[in-house]
């Protein structure tokens, strides 16, 4: 490494579970390599995915200040343990490329290396869990991009938790036995079960999908006890989803095509128990399915769902599709459990913009599982509903709390 | 006799079929923002697929292939609620505000 004049860095930031020992591997770098040389200095850079346009940049722009003054904090306060006069390190936080459409690595390494000249930094530290703006697989040719400009750089070399993980679980004989008849069966079934030809192409398909696919399909090994167990279970789930599905889908039915009734349309969030994994995507889907719901996003086991019509958000929020998943996943005991309402787990995060927006608190976000509550608060809702229709307010602001 | 009332069944199955289809064309049209769109959207997959696809099985009778036409249907059924999900979620993220009560007509 040059020790000369190397006293200068340049650190991309971002967001990111690494960026804090970042920082730290960076402060300890200037101050190793600043002998002699009076003028050290380190620029942390926020490059902004936005445009300066952008009517969402406002928010964006806030997140990045407040990440920078965070780095600022952090680095002064690394200086101050090593007992260094802070005079001496100068420290320079920056967001840049508003004006500036990304795309690829060289766009942003142009951006950067632009601004390193600028301010005469000749190294560049990189978080090992840089992203730009979600491309998270660009490191590479990222750093390469920016050697090729005459900077060096180097990667802190920091402990990043394992995270990974998540998507890519290892392989195992079971897992790679069950994905292998599993295809075996299906292309058996799509032919027809029609012959030698068949189970020896399906047995080449099932073993090239088992090998490249067993390390992504199962999140744990399939056992003898209870994935059988699990995929009745499933089966017994399959009408009673079709049930509701039917139920709400001639609701939707009703208030599409009948003029007099009105949509209700609010955001909610909803925390739900059923654990991550297939699990959760099982209620999700499950949630979308039903016409009415709609998953917005998953936030680990919290839900936002945006609901069309109080029915469909009532019937959400009694949980009992989160019952039958806990059902369908841990048996039966693990179904009798409280709804989402009871445990106090549902939130409505829109207001109506209309005038009533005190009625209409009470009557949505419904607490406690009270009988004579609930009826009560149908009631209310029925007579909101006409209400609304003839309120139409000019102010156009949502509330959406977060 | 019962060819009759499997025709019938069929004939049934396939109006069901068409007419959440159009509800669900309906919708898209009538309603005001993507979310709300986006559950309508799913009804066409959901029971207007489901009805012409248990007039398809229905008129196949039993057969290979009605086993393919169930499968189908699950297929639908995992893959409809992903993608409504998809466009929710990436018009949530781009901080597309869900239309509500009161909100003027877009």
């Amino acid at each position: 490494m040059a020790v000369d004049h190397a006293a200068r860095l340049l650190v991309p930031v971002t967001q990111s579970v690494t960026l804090r020992p970042t920082v730290d591997y960076a402060i300890e770098q200037l101050l190793d390599r600043r002998e002699g040389d009076a003028e050290s200095a380190v620029h942390f850079v926020f490059v902004a995915p936005w445009r300066a346009g952008d009517p969402d940049a406002t928010v964006d722009r806030e997140q990045a200040t407040d990440l920078l003054a965070q780095i600022e904090t952090w680095a002064e306060y690394d200086l101050d343990s090593v007992d260094v006069d802070p005079e001496a390190v100068e420290i320079t936080t920056a967001v840049i490329g508003e004006d500036d459409y990304l795309f690829s690595p060289a766009d942003y390494v142009d951006l950067l290396s632009e601004y390193a000249t600028q301010h005469e930094l000749t190294n560049v530290v990189v978080d090992p869990e840089y992203s730009l703006t979600g491309q998270t697989t660009l490191l590479q040719p990222f750093e390469f991009e920016l050697q090729q400009r005459d900077l060096t750089v180097e990667e802190a070399p920091v402990d990043r938790p394992t995270q990974r993980g998540r998507l890519l679980s290892r392989s195992s004989p079971v897992r790679f036995l069950t994905l292998f008849g599993v295809s075996f069966l299906f292309y058996q079934v799509l032919g027809g079960f029609s012959g030698l030809f068949d189970i020896v192409t399906g047995a080449a398909t099932a073993l090239i999908v088992a090998l490249t696919l067993s390390s992504v399909s199962f999140y744990r090994d399939p056992t003898l006890q209870s994935s059988p167990r699990r995929l009745v279970r499933g089966v017994i789930y399959i009408p009673y989803l079709l049930y509701e599905i039917v139920v709400s889908n001639l609701v939707v039915a009703r208030v599409i095509l009948d003029p007099r009734v009105d949509i209700d349309p609010r955001l909610t969030k909803i925390q739900v128990y059923v654990g991550s994994g297939l699990p959760l995507t099982t209620l999700a889907n499950s949630i979308t399915l039903t016409p009415g719901t709609l998953t917005v996003t998953a936030d680990d086991q919290e839900l936002y769902v945006h609901s069309l019509v109080p029915f469909a958000r009532e019937g959400l929020f009694d949980g009992s599709l989160e019952r039958w998943v806990r059902f369908v996943f841990y048996g039966r005991e693990a179904a009798r459990f409280p709804t989402p309402r009871e445990r106090g787990d549902t939130e409505v995060l829109q207001e109506a913009t209309g005038v009533d927006a005190t009625a209409q608190d009470g009557s949505v976000i419904a607490d406690g599982g009270d009988e004579s509550a609930t009826a009560n608060s149908s009631g209310e809702r029925t007579v909101d509903d006409s209400d609304e229709s003839a309120t139409t307010d000019d102010t156009t602001d949502t509330e959406v709390t977060e | 006799m019962i060819a009759t009332a499997r025709i019938g069944l069929i004939g049934v199955c396939l109006a069901l079929g068409l007419f959440f289809t159009l509800v669900s064309a309906t919708g898209v049209i009538r309603l005001p923002d993507v979310f709300s769109r986006a559950h309508t959207a799913s009804q066409a997959d959901t029971l207007g697929a489901g009805f012409a696809l248990a007039a398809v099985a229905l008129t196949l009778g039993w057969d290979a292939a009605t086993v393919k036409t169930v499968l189908l249907l699950v297929f639908i059924f995992v893959t409809n609620p992903t993608a409504a999900h998809a466009i929710a979620r990436a018009a949530y993220e781009e901080g597309v505000e869900p239309w509500t009560t009161g909100d003027e007509r877009r």
